[in-house]
């Protein structure tokens, strides 16, 4: 078994030599922290995410023009810039702006993705709700609904189930995104790996790792959505 | 169902496991290179090492240089050209393998990206402010030191800091990949005082977030932070773990190398380093 090791070249030396990989297990702690940061900033800015989505993708086929505006703004908006941009002006640019007005990085990591991925959220619940018949709509009103009983009782239930499976991708793009927080110093997995690989140079081992964690945490999450979707298309 | 799960699950680690083993065979690779290939005595006056002729016969110098370091490698914004002391060094090292400024390539690193970028076969050398370290001779070949620095601290003069010990509880803002975070650490537990440390990818971003206060000092060498100075900053009198500066190449390259040293020791020597120094402000 060793000298099958002692064979294969790339272990022997160069960027994914055996040392390397035992340098970072030494210290695997470092990315342990960084993956927990990732999985708390991606759980709260998932759960922002849902509840913005849900409010401006109702408020978007509502027929109330205000709300449709305001939505269409902040869905145009939040998708036309990258969320690189965002992040770093919510860290560099408000202190500036407002003196001393330091929002700490996590917090501004659920911000970021909570509200990039809110907007995308908004659309998919808009195309959800009105993939439900207009009809259902003007059925429930017509039964003595309000507006936002029909969608609460009626409407959201049956759009569930078209919402699920695109719902579910976002997730997992959200996740993969909180990787911007590295740039900002946000102390989350990529942050971690790229602090660990660029100060002690093990940076092949390290990238291969950090990139099995982000598959462990969002593959679960992408198989759940290819069930959903079979699942919806069955019903 | 769960067979095609566990079918894709298969895949994806083959997949991953294919980009590793590319990468392995990649780095490999250039061992296994015929070192010397005749160089069909097309240039008969200049007998160079098998190493060094190589890189001549490819006719390109790939260098990696600072873009944002006043003094040392800037890139001009408006022209794209480099500028400073170690795009100079480039020059001075192809012109002596006998090519021109022109085949110079140059290439801008970072703190982070230096060293993939030469154990990946896609620079030559490094010259970008990249210090001699223990550690990092295990990595890469360094040449000796063109240039000694030391780890130094810019602070805004509004915050009323005037030595490291007045940073006790603040946060310092290091580049990633950097010597200096370990350094003023090691300054620290001296004074007993605590710091936090946070890592950008650029010095740029660094400089960002000391002029949002996001940081309270920007710590990297001197010689790089008087490149950020302004009139509302200052550089504190403190000066940590003197760094030298080395030019860096692979593993292995040790004709490269020692072609290098010479030369260095060589400028050294007819003054042609002092007068380098001096053309840009380091002497």
């Amino acid at each position: 078994m060793t000298e099958l090791f002692e064979r294969i070249g790339f272990l022997q030396q160069g960027p994914f030599s055996v040392p390397r990989w035992e340098a970072l297990f030494a210290n695997i702690d470092l990315l342990w922290q960084g993956a927990l940061v990732t999985l708390l900033v991606a759980s709260l800015g998932l759960a922002l995410a849902l509840a913005l989505g849900t409010l401006f993708g109702v408020m978007s086929s509502s027929h109330w023009k205000i709300a449709r505006g305001f939505s269409r703004a902040y869905v145009e908006f939040y998708q036309n810039t990258p969320l690189l941009i965002q992040v770093f002006m919510i860290f560099n640019a408000l202190p500036i702006l407002f003196t001393g007005m330091f929002i700490p990085v996590i917090a501004i990591g659920v911000l970021g993705v909570g509200m990039y991925h809110g907007a995308y959220i908004a659309e998919v619940v808009r195309a959800g709700i009105q993939s439900i018949g207009r009809g259902q709509l003007e059925a429930a009103l017509s039964q003595g609904f309000g507006y936002i009983g029909a969608m609460r009782y009626i409407i959201i239930p049956q759009a569930m189930r078209v919402v699920l499976p695109p719902l579910t991708n976002q997730a997992v793009s959200l996740i993969k995104n909180t990787s911007v927080l590295a740039v900002i110093a946000g102390g989350d997995l990529m942050y971690a790996g790229d602090a660990f690989a660029g100060r002690f140079g093990h940076y092949g081992p390290t990238y291969i790792v950090v990139g099995l964690l982000y598959f462990v945490m969002c593959f679960p999450l992408a198989r759940l959505a290819r069930k959903l979707e079979s699942r919806a298309k069955e019903a | 169902m769960k067979r095609s799960a566990l079918l894709s699950l298969l895949l994806a680690l083959v997949l991953a496991f294919g980009v590793f083993g590319l990468a392995g065979c990649a780095a490999e690779e250039p061992a296994e290179e015929p070192a010397t290939e005749e160089p069909a005595g097309e240039e008969p006056a200049a007998e160079l090492p098998a190493g060094v002729q190589e890189i001549a016969d490819s006719g390109k110098l790939r260098v990696g240089v600072k873009a944002d370091v006043p003094n040392f490698g800037l890139q001009d914004a408006a022209t794209g050209e480099f500028e400073g002391m170690e795009i100079d060094l480039a020059y001075a090292l192809a012109e002596r393998m006998g090519l021109s400024r022109d085949d110079v390539v140059f290439e801008a690193v970072t703190a982070k990206t230096r060293g993939p970028l030469l154990d990946n076969g896609q620079l030559d050398v490094v010259i970008a402010t990249f210090t001699i370290k223990p550690e990092r001779l295990e990595q890469w070949n360094f040449t000796d030191p063109y240039y000694q620095d030391e780890v130094g601290l810019l602070v805004k003069k509004s915050a009323g800091i005037e030595s490291l010990a007045d940073l006790d509880g603040k946060v310092i803002g290091v580049a990633q990949g950097a010597t200096s975070r370990d350094a003023v650490q090691v300054e620290a537990d001296k004074l007993g005082i605590k710091v936090e440390f946070l890592e950008f990818a650029t010095y740029p971003e660094i400089n960002a977030a000391l002029e949002s206060g996001r940081v309270d000092a920007f710590s990297v060498d001197k010689s790089i932070l008087s490149g950020y100075l302004t009139d509302d900053s200052v550089i504190l009198p403190d000066g940590f773990s003197p760094q030298d500066y080395g030019v860096a190449s692979k593993l292995g390259t040790d004709e490269l190398r020692d072609f290098i040293n010479e030369m260095l020791a060589e400028m050294q020597e007819n003054g042609d380093m002092d007068e380098l120094l001096a053309k840009w402000n380091l002497g």
